[in-house]
């Protein structure tokens, strides 16, 4: 009677131990396969695997807008435009900035000129100040991309120093060529476009929230 | 990867005399068959020895995640045999179904056997060293001895608890673990033994190195994940920003965020190249790669100066930051038939052989009445060879020679899809120099300017200068992977140098005659010096009892205490 309870609790525990070790063996694989199978969806790094040697991490359009309350520090910034003139960030305080990584070589850079220039003339009159930012180019090359596509508003030769790529560059930084952030009033990160911005509305519609909000 | 001795694989089946075929398994049954088939040191082994077979094709074919455009020229050349491979995942042979499969059942081996034996080290950790056996002399190294009178410093006659007490100090001193038995007792003799066990590093040696193993897998999959590496051509005068727009491209682990980009930048200052010229054998190879560069953290209002080497990486921003390769960027300047610049710029030309001849393509998109591309080779120590054409012979500049043939139409830019920098899509273009045309190419020395055909402006070679391409690796599990690699290491080191033993001594009082002195040992693997270590251990004893102050024993053992006073 003795050896048989012994036994049989001998058993329950063997059963125990082999629950135990299947429950451990079943998450163990499927954290695996989680951290191993889940790998070749992202868009960043379908770009990478494409192999296409475009030279430029491409954005997919995404939009990210911050609200007042959780947009970070003013962004300061010194830099030096085509012709020369040196510009800084104090310039535009009290104003809505809406600034444009590109470079000439770029091919969405080349089609959304037109609706960048658009937006431009369209919200120039509210006070809405353009500056463009080149990544990549000397000032020739940056020169006839403006006159290419009628660009009036002034872009910073950013290829040497990179001032202007390292004060935005963060949290929300211009992860993509074209990239197009709109800054506040106080010079604050207000929406980013990474990519192609999907049509000129879009960038309005941007800019008009940050209008409309009110000054401090 | 050892598995220890004692590990008790079957468990007592019941029989029944009835039976004579196998027990029959239910579910359970056989998912422990399974599971012990899976974590039996048999199966690990093939399952290593698969992983390293499986990771043959990886180093066979061209990789997406380490060389996405050999994967693209694979494509190209064989255009029936690539797709089928792809099924199988011959291109991401790291993450391919066959060998996530081989690397998880190894995995999950390496836990089904680490874990019960971890288990099991603690239990025996915990209690003593086992029974002294009976009958010493079926163990190795036996020796017997009678302790004689003669050679006795004293006049106190060595009893059997003052041999045993001796014993389990000498014993003690040596590492061991030890534990003294009472043996049978009869009329005209005591029994009395010390059982000692060392080695006990080994086996938990032996499960570090297994456990580090696993943190080693488990923290590269997980470096991997949070890590991200980039390259950018720089040419000398430029900067690049740690930021994605910055990056020609860019490989971002599994759950890589934006967030982890911190932000720097770094200007190559200058790229310095020194070259053998003494050796003849070896001249024009290059001895040594220096690039000179200015670091800046965005916090920071000034950078500093530093290099990277080759092998020496710069350490910013908890990224390393490598020098993986160089070449030429020619200074090119188009100017339109007024002679207004429409175009200047550094363009990185690839480079093709050791001696730098170098391959590049020019995209002027703006400014002329057409598009133009021009496609050439950079020499810098131009030679011409029997047939006419031109090579370099030597990969400094020393006659450097810039030759182009142009195309005009459409580059193809301007419907916002990516195109590749380093080819021209000439679907659209018409080759205006070169063989086909009768017109000769360009040729450019530095300071020289040509003009463009079809009087669509001129060109000019303004100077050469170096750039250099660098990588930028952020893991952030590397410090982890390099502790459990110096565990491992250790581990195995320990396991493999630490004998594991025990050790018996018994001594055996007799009415009459003299005190019997018994020594045996036991190795628990490879042990060849256990029969050495037994007669050291008998021959020191002897000498301990001999010299012994019969004041001074050390009889920590109540036994022993509680024998003497009465």
């Amino acid at each position: 009677m003795f050896a048989r309870n012994d036994r049989d609790a001998q058993a329950g525990r063997l059963r125990a131990r082999v629950r135990a070790r299947v429950v451990l063996a079943v998450s163990t694989a499927l954290l695996l396969s989680l951290g191993l199978a889940g790998c070749t969806n992202d868009a960043l790094a379908q770009q990478y695997r494409d192999g296409s040697s475009k030279n430029y991490v491409a954005g997919d359009g995404s939009i990210t807008e911050i609200t007042v309350k959780n947009r970070g520090k003013p962004i300061r910034f010194s830099a030096d435009l085509e012709d020369g003139t040196p510009i800084t960030s104090s310039a535009y305080t009290g104003r809505v900035v809406v600034v444009n990584f590109w470079y000439a070589g770029c091919p969405p850079c080349r089609a959304e000129a037109p609706d960048l220039e658009k937006t431009y003339t369209a919200f120039s009159s509210q006070g809405v100040r353009f500056l463009g930012v080149n990544v990549r180019d000397q000032a020739a090359t940056a020169r006839s991309f403006a006159s290419e596509f009628g660009i009036t508003y002034p872009s910073v030769l950013d290829v040497d120093r990179g001032t202007m790529q390292l004060a935005f560059s963060g949290v929300v930084a211009p992860n993509a060529v074209p990239t197009t952030i709109v800054l506040d009033r106080n010079g604050r990160v207000a929406a980013r476009v990474l990519g192609k911005i999907p049509d000129a509305s879009v960038l309005e519609a941007l800019i008009t929230t940050v209008l409309k909000e009110p000054s401090q | 990867m050892t598995r220890s001795t004692e590990r008790i694989d079957a468990e007592p089946t019941e029989r029944t005399p009835t039976a004579v075929s196998q027990p029959r398994l239910g579910i359970i049954g056989w998912g422990r068959w399974a599971w012990r088939q899976l974590t039996s040191m048999r199966t690990a082994l093939f399952l290593l020895l698969l992983l390293a077979l499986a990771a043959v094709p990886g180093s066979l074919f061209p990789q997406r995640t380490a060389d996405p455009n050999g994967v693209v020229q694979y494509f190209k050349e064989n255009p029936g045999l690539a797709p089928i491979l792809d099924k199988f995942q011959v291109f991401d042979a790291y993450t391919s179904f066959w060998f996530s499969s081989i690397y998880l059942l190894l995995f999950l081996s390496l836990i089904g056997c680490v874990l019960p034996r971890t288990v099991h080290h603690l239990r025996a950790i915990r209690t003593a060293p086992p029974r002294t056996p009976a009958r010493l002399s079926r163990m190795p190294g036996f020796i017997a001895l009678d302790l004689n009178d003669d050679g006795k410093a004293t006049g106190s006659a060595v009893t059997a608890p003052d041999a045993i007490a001796a014993a389990r100090s000498l014993l003690r001193r040596r590492g061991y673990r030890v534990a003294v038995f009472e043996g049978a007792q009869t009329k005209d003799s005591t029994e009395l033994s010390v059982s000692a066990e060392r080695g006990y590093l080994r086996e938990a040696g032996n499960l570090v190195f297994h456990i580090a193993l696993l943190g080693i897998l488990i923290t590269v999959g997980i470096g991997g994940g949070f890590g991200y590496n980039g390259n950018r051509v720089v040419v000398e005068g430029q900067t690049m920003i740690n930021t994605l727009a910055a990056y020609d491209s860019f490989n971002p682990g599994r759950f890589f965020t934006d967030a982890e980009l911190s932000p720097y930048s770094i200007r190559l200052d200058k790229l310095a190249v020194t070259y053998e010229t003494q050796n003849k054998d070896a001249r024009g190879l290059p001895t040594d790669y220096t690039a000179t560069v200015t670091a800046r953290t965005q916090d920071s209002r000034n950078g500093y100066k530093t290099t990277i080497k080759v092998n020496e990486p710069l350490n910013i921003g908890g990224t390393n930051v490598y020098l993986l390769g160089n070449g030429y960027a020619p200074h090119i300047t188009v100017r339109d038939p007024r002679g207004h610049v429409v175009f200047s710029d550094f363009v990185p030309f690839l480079p093709q052989d050791s001696n730098l001849t170098s391959l590049g393509v020019v995209k002027v998109p703006d400014g002329l009445q057409q598009q133009i591309g021009m496609m050439g080779f950079f020499y810098p120590t131009k030679a011409v060879a029997q047939n006419g054409a031109f090579y370099s012979s030597y990969p400094d500049v020393k006659a450097p020679m810039l030759t182009l043939n142009v195309y005009s139409g459409d580059l193809g830019l301007n419907g916002g899809v990516p195109r590749s920098v380093y080819t021209l899509d000439t679907s659209r273009l018409k080759q205006l120099t070169g063989v086909s045309t009768g017109v000769k190419s360009i040729e450019l020395a530095p300071g020289y300017s040509q003009q463009l055909p079809d009087g669509l402006g001129s060109v000019s070679l303004d100077g050469v200068s170096r750039f250099a391409s660098f990588q930028v690796n952020h893991d952030p599990a590397q410090g982890w992977v390099l502790l459990f690699t110096v565990c491992a290491f250790g581990g195995l080191l320990t396991s493999l140098f630490v004998p594991r033993r025990r050790l018996w001594v018994k001594a055996i009082g007799q009415a009459s005659g003299p005190l019997r002195l018994e020594y045996a040992g036991l190795a628990r693997g490879d042990d060849p010096q256990l029969e050495t270590v037994v007669e050291t251990l008998a021959q020191n004893h002897i000498e301990a009892l001999r010299n012994r102050d019969p004041g001074a024993s050390d009889g920590r053992h109540p036994e022993e205490d509680t024998r003497r006073t009465t």
